[in-house]
């Protein structure tokens, strides 16, 4: 029989060429750490492969079919870092038969250094809501650090604007008229200066609010004299005077008046809320509710400003199962359907904007969540439906 | 025996380089395996060698939890003149008493909790929170100890105790609430039932103790309150939607989990969680 491999005596080869046989050939173990490099490369190199961002395309342009031209929505873009989310949401704002909403453009993120204005994120929104037909109220304010003191001054918020800076946000707001002017609804001048953290954690001062309103319109006109500004978008508060809080914005109205803020602003944006009360709850200069916004109505009658129109740029209840100055989500439905029966009935007032219509994550301002119309992953709430039934002209889905 | 030796001697010992080679390889195979063994019982969490629980050590050597609630929630958590009162709060100190130390309360927004167990401002959250699978990753979910969720209440001489039993009859809901949207989904299941919908939970609950709906689906929180001066009405064993209510902690802290998880179960055991319960209900009612 014969021996299997192993058991066969070596074969007489010379012992030089026999050890070297035994070693592992230079080449190959130079063949072997190459392909180990390689494999070492192709594994690093796929580690840095991302997934290709989604792409955005914007379609054919599109027009906003309703019935209510009453019905508007304050969005949050500002914040909305993905296109697609950009895209979406004005989509559905559209779907749900809003034809204008109101977005907010903060100085800061435009005009990061003096004098060089980045409009990336900005043209995004714009180009988004004009191919889906919508009409932007544009939302102006906050101010970049290089506009307020430095900090070993003093340490001061965004919303601090120093009066010798006004001149620089106004110069702001007509380059964003410029730019976008044509497809703009109107700019809004300031977000609730009569409180005071919104007047950088000072006295909210009608009379300096005036000045920094007459610069802005003077700057808007410049650029586009078609341009509607928004004087106001002053908040409801019950605080008293002399409060370091905030001052009723019935008493800010009067006094922006007595600064002279008449020939400055085209319109009042007003926000209002209604909190646990319902639409048809009478104004009351005490009460936080709905119709408290026709005091504000009296005041520009009084100035002899009535020709002007009122915008409620922010408007809504909240369904928060755990606060208690909200309502329960059908009485939601039904108080915002009504408020907006009682604009639509107003003749000084165009729109109903209802605040908000989504957030970009709900994890951390659970407060706004309830007041939106669509979660953060574009979950449509009932209230959305409820909406766009009455702006569509639909039966609505959640009557009794 | 005798023969394993000798093939082992043979092996170690023989001639054959190749089976030589396979018996070697073969027992660091086993070394590194035994080795990998060994290491992964000895750097377990809480093992000699493993991560240790930090916040349960600290609790039992300062014999004080602390537990981050919400205020604003009545009848589960409330701000009260002398101190912070409610399910939630009772729950909290009864834990706390079961693991024989004492509950600090830290009241905060609902915002911050979460903040506040990452960065250990607090060892655990019991604020309303529902499990949220994209923190998974480092909060740990304890066993429900309330479920807010929707549950039929129907008359007591006719109960109901599942969608199901309502083929061809009438419920009552609340206006846009998740038992509004259960209903539509039943709706297209079965062959026949009509929705009647009311602004309020309470309207609904009447509606089914007068007969003009069969049952009505409304949340536990609404039913429980409306329950006890209405003994006409049986709320369902089971909930239609659940809501449940968890405590929130960090998976870190796997020795203090595990022993909340056996007090919490305790505490539903002898019966201390439903007297909780349903002694600020019927307050709050």
């Amino acid at each position: 029989m014969r021996p299997l491999r192993r058991d066969r005596p070596h074969q007489s080869a010379p012992p030089h060429v026999m050890k070297r046989l035994a070693r592992p050939s230079r080449h190959k173990l130079f063949a072997h750490l190459l392909r180990a490099g390689g494999l070492l490369l192709v594994a690093g190199a796929l580690t840095t492969l991302r997934p290709a961002p989604p792409r955005v395309v914007l379609g054919p342009p599109h027009t906003v079919q309703t019935v209510s031209p009453t019905v508007c929505v304050h969005t949050r873009l500002t914040d909305e870092v993905d296109e697609w989310k950009i895209q979406r949401t004005l989509h559905m704002v559209r779907e749900m038969g809003a034809a204008t909403i109101v977005e907010f453009f903060p100085w800061p993120y435009v005009e990061r250094e003096r004098g060089s204005y980045d409009w990336a994120h900005a043209d995004r929104i714009m180009r988004h809501a004009e191919n889906q037909g919508l009409t932007v109220i544009a939302r102006l304010g906050l101010v970049p650090a290089w506009a307020r003191p430095p900090v070993r001054e003093k340490v001061t918020t965004l919303t601090y604007l120093p009066a010798e800076r006004f001149g620089d946000f106004a110069r702001y707001v007509g380059a964003f008229v410029a730019r976008y002017g044509d497809r703009l609804g109107g700019v809004i001048i300031w977000n609730e200066p009569n409180l005071s953290h919104e007047w950088g954690d000072r006295s909210p001062d009608p009379a300096a609010y005036t000045e920094l309103l007459r610069l802005s319109y003077q700057a808007a006109h410049a650029a586009n004299p078609a341009i509607a500004v928004f004087g106001g978008a002053l908040a409801p508060t019950n605080e008293p005077e002399g409060s370091g809080s905030g001052m009723h914005e019935v008493r800010f109205l009067e006094r922006m008046y007595q600064a002279g803020a008449a020939p400055y602003f085209d319109a009042l944006a007003a926000h209002t809320y209604g909190f646990t009360h319902t639409p048809a709850d009478p104004p009351d200069p005490q009460t936080i509710n709905f119709r408290r916004v026709e005091l504000l109505r009296a005041v520009m009658v009084r100035y002899g400003d009535g020709a002007k129109p009122i915008t409620i740029t922010e408007s809504g209840w909240s369904d928060d199962p755990r606060w208690t100055r909200a309502v329960r989500p059908g009485q939601r439905i039904a108080y915002t359907l009504e408020a907006l029966d009682l604009v639509t009935a107003w003749p000084w007032a165009d729109h109903l904007c209802l605040w908000q219509f989504r957030q970009p994550s709900d994890f951390h301002n659970r407060r706004d969540a309830y007041y939106a119309l669509v979660s953060s992953d574009f979950f449509a709430r009932p209230i959305y439906e409820a909406v766009q039934a009455y702006a569509l002209g639909w039966e609505n889905p959640y009557a009794p | 025996m005798n023969r394993w030796t000798a093939r082992i001697r043979s092996l170690v010992g023989g001639d054959d380089r190749r089976a030589r080679w396979r018996f070697w390889l073969a027992l660091a195979a086993l070394l590194v395996i035994v080795a990998g063994g060994v290491a992964w019982r000895l750097t377990r969490p809480g093992a000699r060698f493993g991560p240790q629980d930090g916040t349960w050590r600290r609790v039992q050597i300062n014999g004080d939890l602390y537990v981050g609630l919400d205020p604003s929630y009545p009848p589960f958590a409330e701000w009260t003149p002398e101190q912070i009162v409610g399910i939630e709060a009772d729950l909290a100190r009864e834990i706390g008493r079961r693991l024989g130390v004492e509950t600090q309360i830290l009241i905060m927004g609902y915002d911050s909790l979460y903040d506040a167990l990452y960065t250990g401002k607090v060892d655990m959250l019991i604020a309303g929170l529902h499990p949220d699978a994209t923190l998974t990753d480092w909060v740990y979910y304890s066993q429900p100890y309330f479920d807010a969720g929707q549950v039929l209440v129907s008359p007591r001489d006719a109960p109901v105790s599942a969608m199901r039993a309502l083929d061809g009859q009438t419920i009552a809901v609340e206006m846009a609430s998740s038992g509004d949207a259960a209903a539509r989904r039943w709706a297209r299941r079965l062959h026949a039932l009509t929705i009647e919908r009311h602004l309020l939970p309470q309207d609904a609950l009447r509606s089914a103790e007068e007969g003009r709906a069969a049952a009505a689906l409304v949340d536990a929180i609404s039913a429980r309150l409306y329950l006890p001066a209405h003994p006409g009405l049986v709320m369902a064993a089971e909930m239609t939607v659940a809501e449940p209510y968890v405590i929130a902690m960090r998976r870190g802290d796997f020795r203090l989990t595990a022993h909340v998880e056996q007090a919490l179960q305790a505490i539903r055991a002898d019966g201390s969680l439903d007297e909780i319960i349903a002694h600020w209900l019927l307050q709050a009612g």
